[in-house]
């Protein structure tokens, strides 16, 4: 896995050129964009790190890239630069899912602070998606039989019912039930149900 | 010949002793534009008239007591010439009157003495007959001569017994024999009455009784004919004056002499006496020949009186003429008077030399000089402004020489209280009404109300404009503020950056260097950006110096990149070059190309995004250099195109309409065009070009 990378998205030459230098200096890799568009041409599902990205650029804004992001399924933390009066906007990023938002001239330490934070959600985020492919592995090792068991599982009813419902003998269930939990690595219904409840 | 000169004498002493008409031709030769004082005016003009009446009747009474005198004078010698010729006819008629009462008498006594004789005893028939015929003879108008005795028988006659062809015997008619019974009764002789023979010849008889110691022995009868009584009697001198002829008392010719048969002159009758008995003697002149001499004159003095009055009429015609082209000239005078009273512009008039030679009431007032204070003057006048007085002088040569502006000129004058003034002054030629130019007129108009109407108005100009750059400034202060984030971020961001590695202890300057200089470039950029917007709203005096237009378009840009930025709009310039410098106000140019940049930028908000293109063109003409900017927007209407630089129109909701006019007034404040126009090349269809153009030369 890279290092992370802090993805500085800017029009501004000096502005991308000054972060770049000031997050040098607290030991962060960064790469430069000078637009919004070269940024997306250059993303994909595997970049990882963080955006910070000037809300106001010729050509697409940051508002309009953090959308296109979302609908490319970007799970990427986004921190806007905003000008004086991009607030309101900077306020609709932030419900949309963004990650925080500066306004300019802003407090470069503690913008650092906010990307250490954005990145570490990052890498918790991808360790997350990583337990989450698993999960959808497990899944897909189930039989019909044992999906429409584990279904009826968490629906929280007893083998009996299940027996009834399918009608099935009580065994057959408990044997499925069983080749169950063994496929998707948990020891009990408690499990399975936690295991689900987060990743789906 | 003398009437005439009469006339003419007349004429004279009635104008010198009146003194009217040479004071009314005085008035006539004074110039033209020398006005009275009002009072004299009006003095002479009522006098005039009255003068005038006057002097028209003077000549005429004096030439119909002229003409009175002159018929008096005529009529007093034809008396006087009547009652000459009347005493002298009454002298000539007494006189033979007398003459011929001699002759009668002498015959009387003749006979008289004859009767004695006979009665004595001593004449005989042969005697009285050689008596009579010697009486007969010295005696011609005595016809015949009878003897009668005492019963009137006839004795004796001579030279017949009978009157001529008439067989009238002395006792034949009863007159006779009443006569000798008369005469015989008095003792004396007697004249009978008159009676005519029978060839109507008017015959008397003298009847002389014979008597002697109380008896009557006859008597003697001597028959004159009274035709060869004037025959005889009236000598021939008076009969080339007279006529002289004997009547009755019914006016009956009885006896005439004369040479001309009609006179009509003046007449005298005088009683026949003796023979008596109503016989008149009469006496008529002969019409005088110097009558026709004298109607001569008297005609001649009628023509000359007619001519004299003809004369009259046409001096009276003329002076009524005159009189009339005076009165029309006096109302002239009172039109142009009240005219020039009203007039709120002043005029001045100055004669070739430059001496003043009239100035109006409005003149007197703007200066305060009184009008006999200012005609007559001549340079330096005394409403020049002392420290000024070379170029005044030198403007009033210029004028003189026929070289003044047409237009007219701007001048400061004083007033007489030393107050200064400005002066619109427009010089013409006066001409007098010969054609000939005499002198300059000039209108002054005071216009120092409107200069500093003029000046309130520019600065209210200024002033808006001003404000309008507030306005645009604050309009854009969110695109500004945003660009000067840019810089000072990033100098923040240098400057974060540096301060992180001096913290690690183990820093290198020679890492930090090109950050230093970043960061300093930066706040170059920062301090660029300050001042171009304090430039912009800086308050300042219009003022028209080499300007680089280049240098305004780049500003400009400068000013609205990050507004274009954050628009999605693409800017292009194209420029011809090189540009010439041209006299402008930077400062105006700028708030004019700003103000139309924005304008273009705003009415492509619903442009899409792949046509919002601003294009700034600067072209070079050959004596303009225009600058435009096309934008691909919404257009404009062509019914509103009129109106979009009239203040106060607005297509904008927060618009305030001032704009547009305000870029209008800049413009043609450097004598420049402002217009908009379709832009034919936009590929949307529609969109607009603002062009204006400037002088590359402030003329």
């Amino acid at each position: 896995m890279s290092p992370p990378c802090v993805h500085i998205v800017d029009d501004d030459e000096a502005i991308r050129d000054a972060l770049a230098w000031m997050l040098k200096s607290r030991a962060l890799n960064s790469r430069s964009y000078d637009s919004a568009e070269n940024f997306l041409a250059s993303w994909s599902p595997e970049v990882g790190g963080c955006v910070v990205m000037d809300m106001r650029m010729s050509g697409m804004t940051g508002f309009d890239c953090f959308e296109a992001l979302l609908d490319q399924g970007s799970t990427l933390p986004v921190i806007f630069l905003t000008g004086h009066g991009d607030v309101p906007l900077a306020v609709a990023t932030l419900k949309k899912g963004a990650f925080d938002f500066f306004e300019k001239p802003f407090d470069d330490n503690a913008l650092v602070n906010r990307i250490r934070e954005a990145l570490a959600a990052d890498a918790s985020r991808r360790a997350a998606d990583a337990t989450v492919d698993s999960v959808r592995t497990r899944l897909a090792s189930l039989t019909a039989r044992e999906r429409q068991i584990m279904e009826l599982v968490l629906a929280g009813k007893f083998n009996k019912v299940i027996a009834d419902e399918l009608k099935i003998s009580m065994r057959t269930v408990e044997v499925h039930r069983a080749n169950l939990f063994d496929k998707m690595q948990v020891k009990t219904a408690v499990e399975l149900a936690n295991l689900l409840k987060d990743k789906t | 010949m003398w009437i005439s000169e009469l006339w003419i004498a007349t004429m004279r002493k009635s104008t010198i002793a009146s003194g009217g008409f040479f004071c009314w031709c005085t008035i006539r030769r004074m110039p033209p534009l020398a006005p009275l004082p009002p009072t004299l005016e009006q003095t002479l003009s009522g006098l005039q008239t009255r003068r005038l009446r006057w002097l028209l009747a003077v000549p005429k009474l004096g030439i119909v007591l002229l003409l009175a005198a002159l018929f008096s004078l005529l009529w007093l010698l034809h008396y006087n010439e009547i009652e000459e010729e009347r005493s002298a006819l009454i002298k000539d008629v007494l006189w033979l009157e007398q003459n011929l009462r001699f002759h009668f008498d002498s015959a009387e006594e003749q006979l008289q003495q004859l009767a004695s004789e006979i009665a004595s005893g001593h004449a005989r028939e042969t005697q009285f007959r050689v008596r009579a015929t010697h009486l007969l003879k010295t005696m011609p108008e005595v016809s015949h001569l009878f003897w009668l005795d005492q019963q009137q028988r006839l004795v004796a006659a001579e030279p017949t017994a009978n009157l001529p062809d008439e067989e009238l015997s002395p006792l034949g008619p009863t007159a006779t024999s009443r006569g000798i019974d008369t005469a015989r009764r008095f003792g004396k002789p007697v004249y009978g009455d008159f009676f005519r023979s029978s060839n109507q010849q008017a015959l008397n008889e003298l009847l002389v009784p014979i008597h002697s110691q109380g008896q009557t022995h006859g008597t003697l009868i001597a028959v004159f004919n009274l035709e060869q009584l004037l025959a005889g009697q009236v000598p021939w001198w008076f009969t080339e004056k007279y006529k002289v002829d004997i009547i009755d008392t019914d006016d009956n010719v009885l006896a005439v002499k004369t040479r001309i048969e009609d006179t009509g002159g003046q007449s005298y009758e005088i009683p026949l006496e003796p023979p008596g008995h109503g016989l008149k003697l009469r006496v008529t002149g002969y019409r005088s020949q110097e009558n026709s001499l004298q109607r001569l004159l008297v005609v001649a003095i009628i023509v000359l009186a007619i001519g004299v009055f003809w004369s009259l009429w046409l001096v009276r015609e003329l002076m009524q003429k005159r009189s009339l082209a005076e009165e029309a000239l006096r109302a002239e005078h009172a039109f142009r008077t009240s005219m020039e009273d009203s007039l709120t512009v002043g005029m001045r008039a100055r004669d070739l030399e430059g001496k003043v030679i009239y100035v109006n009431p409005a003149f007197c007032k703007m200066t305060g000089f009184s009008r006999e204070e200012l005609v007559g003057q001549v340079p330096p006048m005394p409403y020049w402004v002392p420290e000024q007085i070379d170029e005044t002088f030198a403007m009033h040569q210029a004028v003189l020489a026929g070289k003044a502006p047409p237009d007219g000129f701007e001048m400061t004058f004083r007033r007489k209280d030393e107050e200064r003034f400005h002066a619109l002054v427009y010089e013409a030629k006066l001409i007098d009404g010969h054609g000939q130019h005499i002198g300059w007129m000039a209108s002054v108009l005071d216009i120092t109300e409107r200069k500093h109407a003029e000046d309130l108005a520019r600065q209210q100009q200024e002033q808006l404009q001003f404000t309008a750059r507030l306005v645009t400034m604050g309009e854009m202060a969110s695109t500004l503020a945003h660009e000067l984030n840019q810089p000072l971020a990033a100098i923040a961001s240098y400057n974060s950056g540096c301060l992180n590695l001096l913290a690690n202890d183990n820093a290198n300057p020679s890492e930090l260097k090109p950050a230093l200089e970043k960061i300093g470039l930066q706040a170059q950029r920062a301090g660029k950006i300050i001042r171009r917007v304090h430039d912009f709203v800086r308050k300042s005096e219009p003022r028209r110096a080499p300007c680089d237009l280049s240098e305004v378009v780049e500003d400009c840009l400068g000013f609205i990149e990050p507004e274009a930025r954050k628009r999605h709009i693409r800017l292009a310039c194209q420029q011809d070059s090189p540009l010439p410098l041209i006299p402008a106000d930077r400062l105006m140019l700028e708030q004019v190309l700003l103000n139309l940049l924005r304008n273009g930028m705003e009415a492509m908000n619903d442009t899409v995004d792949a046509h919002r293109r601003l294009e700034i063109a600067v072209r070079l003409g050959s004596n303009e250099v225009s600058v435009s900017v096309s934008d691909q927007g919404c257009g404009i209407a062509s019914d509103i195109r009129d109106k979009l630089f009239t203040a106060f129109f607005t297509t904008k909701a927060e618009g305030m309409g001032i704009g547009l006019s305000i870029c209008r007034s800049i413009v043609e404040f450097h004598r420049g065009r402002l217009w908009a126009e379709d832009n034919p090349h936009s590929p949307t269809g529609t969109g607009t070009i603002f062009t204006f153009s400037l002088p590359l030369t402030a003329d």
